[in-house]
């Protein structure tokens, strides 16, 4: 592993990168994320107002209605997806959604779980990094 | 996991491509949750609502309806996010309509029951005490775990197609004895429990309990099903709640020592400034509703029947409408018994096979939406366009009406 890197364990395989969007709080892609704009939306989210599209998006842990998979693969649909998920516990919207994504769309959004917020908030909002949804390998880029 | 040979030649794509696609959603769950294997299940329950699966889950439905998926168990399915019968005179824009008849056909076209409701245990789908099922809807979730004896995980969508097109579920979660055992134990003193009183001390639980399954001491012998049904959905909504032990209620638990396995457990108090303080935080404005919503989850025929005994003889305001949500099997009832008649003599109506919460209220123009259901209040005003309000269905009425 290496140097500063986190490690989790991957349930989605493939790579990606980009911008980190960090939440302290449970969160839900089910009228959290408005699917056609990645905008987060969800009034009791410490992120409202940021968008997902394109970013690395961390959460503790899933909560709240069990059709967030669903809202998740609208917004894959609509292309405002986040290119990765990393979370504290295993969040089943996420796994269900991404697997959907790549058998429907085509489209990989790789998965990692057991990062504890204790330890990926030591990223900064907006910082630049990569996920290994094989190896479950958060590094920061530079 | 571990996928035995028919179930890895499914995998490859060997049944078919439904069942390769079901099979890879149910793997990966599986792999995620740190299942052993697959187990059958007796009957399913999946979501095909418009307002939560968007475009995204027509492509989803019709690709398991289209590729030779058929449900391999019974499956129910909850409400629609229209009157599937009489949506034109709700003012429901057709292009919208036409997106949830395209679920509703890829349902069909997979075999399941076309009953709309999120109360699939009071008209359609009956499992027997002991039997495993992979439901969705989270209400019924705990009603099935609590009160029927069945096991039941909170099926996430999506899942719920592949496991009802597999007829089979990950072991994991509440299939598993060691994970049905209570950690926390809610004791009710109060007197005289309103309507909104039980669906605020389920709310209140579901904050309360984390991830730990909860046991609830004091309901009393004579609390209906219905009563259960609401606490159950409040729980459900307010956390990852989806098992409650009551004792004298729940099979196998008689006492609270059965419920906890005989371990020492933190025990909470449920007071009356818990759920002043429930109803303070659901209970959002003073402003005058332009909607009330009753009947989330759907209300049975006896609901709708001490309903129409509250509204006899009153009459709506005018500026303000009465939507009351139940299954297409109670409304039948209700028109043949005359409670639908008094019902709509003052002024509010009768949905079917839909409900408030998955409904396009904010299209249809409604902005304060007045209910006593904690779950509706929840899920409502956590997308702030809609502010609800929240209070007992005899204080509502008697605000709404003259």
């Amino acid at each position: 592993m290496s140097q500063g890197a986190l490690k989790g364990r991957g349930l989605m395989k493939g790579t990606a990168r980009g911008k980190a969007l960090l939440s302290e709080k449970a969160f839900t892609f089910a009228h959290g994320v408005d699917p056609s704009s990645g905008d987060v939306m969800d009034v009791r989210s410490d992120i409202r107002g940021s968008n997902v599209k394109g970013a690395v998006l961390f959460y503790p842990f899933g909560k709240g209605s069990t059709t967030a998979s669903s809202w998740f693969l609208e917004t894959v649909r609509k292309g405002n997806h986040p290119a990765a998920i990393v979370t504290e516990g295993v969040d089943l919207s996420a796994v269900i959604g991404a697997v959907m994504a790549g058998v429907i769309y085509g489209k990989k959004v790789p998965v990692v779980s057991g990062v504890p917020r204790s330890a990926y908030m030591s990223i900064k909002q907006g910082e630049e990094v990569s996920v290994d949804g094989d190896s479950g390998e958060v590094k920061r880029e530079k | 996991m571990h996928l035995d040979a028919s179930q890895e030649k499914l995998l490859r794509g060997e049944g078919g491509e439904a069942k390769q696609f079901a099979m890879e959603i149910v793997s990966k769950v599986g792999d995620a949750v740190g299942a052993d294997s697959l187990v059958p299940i007796k009957s399913a329950h999946v979501l095909a609502h418009y307002s939560s699966l968007h475009d995204a889950g027509i492509d989803m439905l019709e690709r398991f309806a289209n590729s030779g998926g058929k449900f391999a168990v019974p499956t129910s399915v909850d409400p629609a996010s229209i009157d599937l019968e009489n949506w034109k005179s709700f003012g429901i824009p057709e292009e919208y309509a036409r997106q949830q008849f395209r679920l509703c056909d890829a349902y069909a076209k997979l075999g399941g029951m076309r009953c709309w409701t999120c109360v699939q245990y009071q008209v359609c789908n009956f499992p027997k005490g002991g039997e495993t099922v992979a439901w969705a809807e989270s209400s019924a979730v705990v009603f099935a775990n609590s009160v029927l004896g069945v096991r039941s995980n909170k099926i996430t969508s999506g899942m719920d197609v592949a496991c009802a097109v597999l007829g089979l579920t990950p072991k994991f979660g509440m299939l598993n004895d060691e994970n049905r055992v209570a950690g926390v134990a809610f004791k009710l003193s109060l007197d005289h429990l309103t309507d909104l009183d039980f669906r605020s001390i389920g709310f209140f639980m579901g904050r309360k309990a984390g991830s730990r399954v909860p046991a609830l001491l004091g309901l009393g012998g004579d609390v209906s099903s219905d009563q259960i049904k609401h606490l159950g959905a409040a729980a459900a909504a307010a956390g990852p709640v989806t098992m409650i032990h009551l004792p004298g209620i729940t099979p196998g638990t008689k006492t609270l020592s059965d419920a906890t396995g005989g371990s020492k457990v933190e025990e909470i108090e449920v007071t009356r400034s818990d759920l002043e303080e429930i109803e303070s935080d659901l209970d959002q404005t003073t402003e005058a509703p332009d909607l009330v919503a009753l009947g989330v989850p759907h209300l049975s025929v006896n609901e709708l029947g001490e309903l129409s005994k509250m509204l006899q003889g009153k009459k709506l305001r005018r500026d303000v409408r009465m939507y009351v949500y139940t299954s297409s099997q109670a409304y039948d009832m209700a028109e043949r018994t005359g409670i639908s008649a008094t019902i709509e003599q003052s002024g509010a109506r009768i949905s079917h096979s839909t409900d408030a919460e998955i409904s396009p209220l904010k299209r249809l123009g409604f902005n304060v939406v007045m209910t006593n259901s904690a779950k509706m209040a929840e899920i409502v005003s956590s997308e702030g366009e809609i502010k609800m309000r929240y209070a007992p269905q005899k204080k509502i009425i008697d605000e709404v009406t003259s």
